[in-house]
């Protein structure tokens, strides 16, 4: 019951907002606010969930030809991403405060808050109809808030190649999920052991990957992601950086991996070559940017690329350190998105030759950039560098050459990440309009603050989220598959 | 009851019965109070629609056959009547708005709105060849009628003059195709066409080919869709929601019998028809996405549509049945609901069936647009729509069905990715950032909203518990003789 509410609050925050008349856009702030706070407090009920001890709730739901169930449940896996989703939620219906056009600002609000909803469910999700539902669902408040709620026309045409995109990956997993579930007449799967052709598994896998790849997205499957996380506005790339990158990974650990030991082998591979071909790819790509929000896009798809060499490394290790990595990046992300965004919302620009030298007068700012960059940038100390080192650590095991490649990218993220915070903040003060008031307001010194706290205490201590995972995966531990990699 | 050795069974015949005597009814209001509103008739018809309904509700879960076998009342058709009375009355509801063609004559509008229906409810039922051509007949003159009620309007009339052209031609090929079948079987019932169909002989698949063509021509499956775009855009509104929906019911009721009964629902003669599938696919979305007509648009969508639930039929699993009613109802929903929000709308005018009406809507009218965006959705079939779970049932058919069926399940995704496209078109011309919209003022009345609220309700119920429907249909019988 108190997994539904923590789902369901967003959504039912976003219907009382709609009766609000769109004028009131003080108690439209407040309720929303208050709604995705109260969110994240609920979430934190989950926090004492011990290691191997899961919460959850079944409903039969659809019987007949197949078997479904309202299946949703928290474990010490899911649990990390419900925390991730309601935290980065929280700080992004703050952050779209400030958001300009005020008779838009209700659906705004609405939007994000649905957009929670399907986010949570999808991590909670433990059948595979709920899993495939939320995961198409989400393409709608995301589509319909590029495409009226961002000023740039970009925008607009962004809307499309991320519906088109991640639809078809949709549709693929869809066909993928229905071809299984013809097999075995239910979509209560996890923690089963489907008895599948090795054909029938490895055709099941490759759609299953592909919608993932896509999602995530990864080198070939990108194209969606500049666009859409260049001109949608701020708070909406920050939950779909943050969180919604994550639901391919998620989707990978819970359901492919545990459903399809087999195929997940004969497809890793080719799996790790598009790991280390994004990586490399995202990290020159970013050196080459000059837009803020596309450089960091970009160093996104780097850092994704590791998780992906992490999981189909198949090593204990670096499986669990993908699991912070992929924590770690949502954290670090979502901030560097917002603190973007208030950036742009200061100097009118996100080129970063055409702005720079910020730190004189906004100290703060440059303080929070600094940490939020140095976590990307890998620092020892911030959340970036664990995720990092422990995933070289175990994949070294099992991908030495693989491995020693993609560290390549660590170099040249030192150098995009430098580039992005010298040429914004420090340098002579360069700014394309006069401003008064370039310093952060309290407000959004607060938004930001928790997730940078998070970075810092996952990088000091990573072995709080790290002990608690691994044997955990919902269905076969992680050893199991490990084991049968000869 | 038995006539000239023809049994009579009037509890089956009733719902028949009863609608016709709504439209008499109809028709003798209009005679006799020339003063009578279209309010006044239009609820005479909703009240024959729920007074239809009530006979119903007695055959529920009954397997029964009248005049010799030659009629049949089972689950199957039980569920087409319902669907074509649902729509009979969201007509109605639409055809009541103030600015709503009639062609000037509202009884004689209802009453071949309600002749109609019975043709598609005789239809629903249909166990033997002249019964099937019959309900045709009687469904295809009344509609070709209506299409030009949009008299004085021209396209309205080239609608109906295209429709009854290529509709008489079609029918054509329907009584031929049927002469030659039953010269094969030498009967004309269903059953006797099953065991003819053991030992497929060239007079058989010759009839059934032109048979095929016939019905595919009232279904409009690609490559006989041609006069659905002209039709469907010059047609009345309220007249073409109701062609989208209940004549693609009842015709499905035909072909499904027919499979079923005589085919079974594997057979190599059933190869026609997944050719017809995959073209009606490929053709109907691809054909959508140009369009600037929203009623031309949902033409070309309704082609998709019936060809997403003729895979249901193209040789598949043995569920195919359940989930091709599954669609069906979900596609009912889904398409009274979308032509409900454009009378709503343009209050029963043509007003909102151009696209760039639609142009930032969402700000001006948010709830006609969000329902408009939940309609087109599940069109696209997004999940936690009807639209989704029918196709979710469809592909899981069509992969069971193997080797071609793969093909199909290929296909129907295929199409649905150009489906969004095309539907989200509209969403996003909806949602569109625009400047500065002024607020226009359009229609509010409370018939459409109803409207609106049935296919809002249906689509939503039936997406997020499919079990809803599961449970009506615990299973399916389709009689036999």
């Amino acid at each position: 019951m108190l997994i539904d509410t923590v789902i369901f609050l967003p959504l039912v925050t976003a219907f009382v907002l709609a009766l609000i008349p769109r004028s009131s856009t003080v108690v439209l702030k407040a309720v929303a606010l208050g709604g995705a706070v109260a969110t994240f407090a609920l979430s934190l009920a989950f926090l004492p969930l011990g290691t191997n001890t899961v919460a959850e709730q079944s409903v039969a739901w659809i019987s007949g030809t197949w078997l479904a169930s309202y299946h949703v449940r928290i474990d010490a896996l899911s649990l990390f991403f419900v925390l991730l989703t309601t935290l980065i939620g929280a700080a992004c219906i703050w952050a779209a405060f400030s958001y300009a056009q005020v008779p838009r600002l209700r659906g705004y609000l609405f939007l994000i808050l649905s957009f929670e909803t399907t986010l949570l469910g999808l991590f909670t999700a433990a059948d595979l109809l709920l899993f495939y539902i939320y995961w198409d669902l989400m393409l709608i408040p995301v589509f319909l808030l590029l495409t009226g709620y961002s000023e740039a026309p970009q925008a607009r045409r962004a809307a499309w190649s991320y519906l088109i995109y991640n639809g078809a990956g949709g549709l693929v997993l869809l066909l993928g999920v229905v071809a299984l579930v013809s097999q075995t007449h239910s979509f209560e799967v996890l923690g089963t052991a489907p008895t599948l052709s090795l054909k029938m598994e490895w055709w099941i896998f490759a759609a299953f990957a592909l919608a993932f790849l896509i999602k995530t997205p990864a080198f070939p499957f990108h194209s969606w992601m500049p666009p859409t996380y260049t001109y949608a506005p701020p708070p909406v790339v920050a939950m779909v950086s943050g969180v919604q990158s994550k639901a391919g990974l998620f989707g990978l650990l819970v359901f492919a991996l545990p459903l399809f030991p087999n195929a997940s082998h004969a497809w890793a591979p080719a799996l790790l070559i598009i790991a280390v071909a994004s990586t490399l790819y995202g990290a020159l790509t970013a050196l080459g940017q000059r837009d803020a929000k596309t450089l960091v896009a970009f160093s996104s798809l780097s850092h994704l690329g590791l998780v992906w060499l992490a999981l189909f490394a198949f090593d204990i290790t670096s499986i669990s350190a993908g699991i912070l990595m992929m924590v770690s990046h949502g954290l670090i992300a979502a901030a560097l998105f917002l603190l973007l965004g208030f950036i742009e919302e200061r100097v009118g620009t996100r080129d970063l030759s055409r702005f720079g030298g910020l730190s004189l007068r906004a100290p703060r700012l440059a303080a929070l950039m600094l940490i939020a960059s140095m976590a990307a940038l890998g620092l020892p100390g911030l959340s970036g560098f664990a995720g990092e080192f422990l995933i070289f650590i175990g994949s070294w095991q099992t991908q030495p050459l693989l491995t020693a490649i993609s560290l390549i990218s660590v170099v040249l993220a030192c150098v995009y990440v430098l580039k992005l915070f010298q040429s914004s903040m420090h340098g002579p003060e360069r700014l394309p309009r006069e401003q008064a008031w370039l310093e952060l307001k309290p407000r959004e010194i607060w938004l930001v603050a928790p997730l940078l706290a998070a970075i810092i205490f996952l990088g000091v201590w990573p072995g709080w989220l790290n002990d608690r995972t691994p044997t955990t995966l919902p269905t076969a531990p992680v050893s199991s598959f490990v084991g049968t990699h000869a | 009851m038995t006539i000239q050795g023809v049994s009579i069974s009037w509890p089956v015949l009733a719902p028949i019965v009863a609608l016709t005597t709504g439209g008499l009814l109809i028709m003798l209001v209009d005679l006799l109070s020339r003063a009578a509103s279209r309010t006044v008739l239009y609820a005479i018809g909703v009240l024959s629609c729920f007074a239809t309904f009530a006979t119903m509700l007695p055959l529920y879960g009954q397997t029964l056959t009248t005049l010799n076998g030659a009629f049949a009342s089972d689950r199957f058709s039980w569920t087409f009547d319902a669907v074509l009375l649902l729509t009979l009355a969201i007509t109605f509801l639409l055809s009541s708005l103030p600015r709503a063609e009639d062609g000037g004559s509202s009884g004689s509008y209802a009453a071949l709105l309600i002749f109609c229906t019975i043709g598609g409810m005789v239809l629903a039922g249909a166990n033997n060849l002249i019964i099937i051509f019959l309900g045709i007949e009687q469904l295809s003159l009344a509609l070709y009628v209506l299409a030009g009620t949009g008299f004085p309007r021209e396209a309205s009339q080239e609608a109906a003059l295209k429709y009854m052209l290529l509709g008489s031609l079609a029918s054509g090929f329907l009584i031929f195709g049927s002469a030659l079948l039953y010269g094969a079987a030498g009967s004309v019932s269903l059953a006797a066409l099953g065991s003819a169909a053991a030992n497929l002989t060239g007079l058989f698949v010759a009839g059934f080919a032109l048979f095929l063509v016939g019905i595919a021509f009232k279904l409009a499956l690609a490559p006989f869709h041609t006069w659905v775009p002209d039709v469907y855009q010059g047609s009345p509104l309220a007249v073409t929601g109701f062609m989208a929906v209940a004549v693609k019911a009842a015709a499905f009721a035909v072909l499904a019998r027919i499979v079923y009964v005589v085919f079974g629902h594997d057979s190599i003669a059933l190869i026609p028809l997944w050719v017809l599938a995959i073209l009606s696919m490929l053709v109907g979305n691809l054909g959508a996405i140009r369009q600037r007509n929203l009623k031309r648009l949902l033409g070309f969508s309704s082609i998709a549509q019936a060809g997403y639930v003729a895979v249901a039929l193209s040789g598949v699993g043995p569920g195919g049945l359940g989930a091709m009613l599954f669609y069906l109802v979900a596609y009912a929903f889904t398409t009274l609901g979308a032509f409900a929000v454009m009378a709503l709308l343009g209050d029963g005018s043509e007003a909102y069936a151009d696209l760039g009406a639609y142009r930032g809507l969402h700000f001006s009218r948010p709830w006609p647009a969000a329902a408009m965006a939940l309609f087109f959705f599940s069109l696209a079939g997004i999940p936690a729509t009807a639209g989704f779970y029918g196709k979710i049932l469809l592909l899981q058919q069509a992969i069971i069905g193997g080797g071609w069926g793969i093909a199909l399940a290929i296909t129907l995704v295929l199409g649905t990715l150009v489906s969004f496209y095309v539907y989200g078109k509209v969403v996003w011309d909806m949602y569109a950032y625009v400047e500065g919209e002024e607020a226009q003022v359009t229609g509010n009345a409370l018939a459409p909203w109803i409207a609106v609220a049935a296919g809002a309700i249906g689509t939503v119920v039936f997406g997020i518990l499919p079990q809803a429907f599961n449970a009506s249909q615990p299973f399916l019988s389709v009689a036999t003789k």
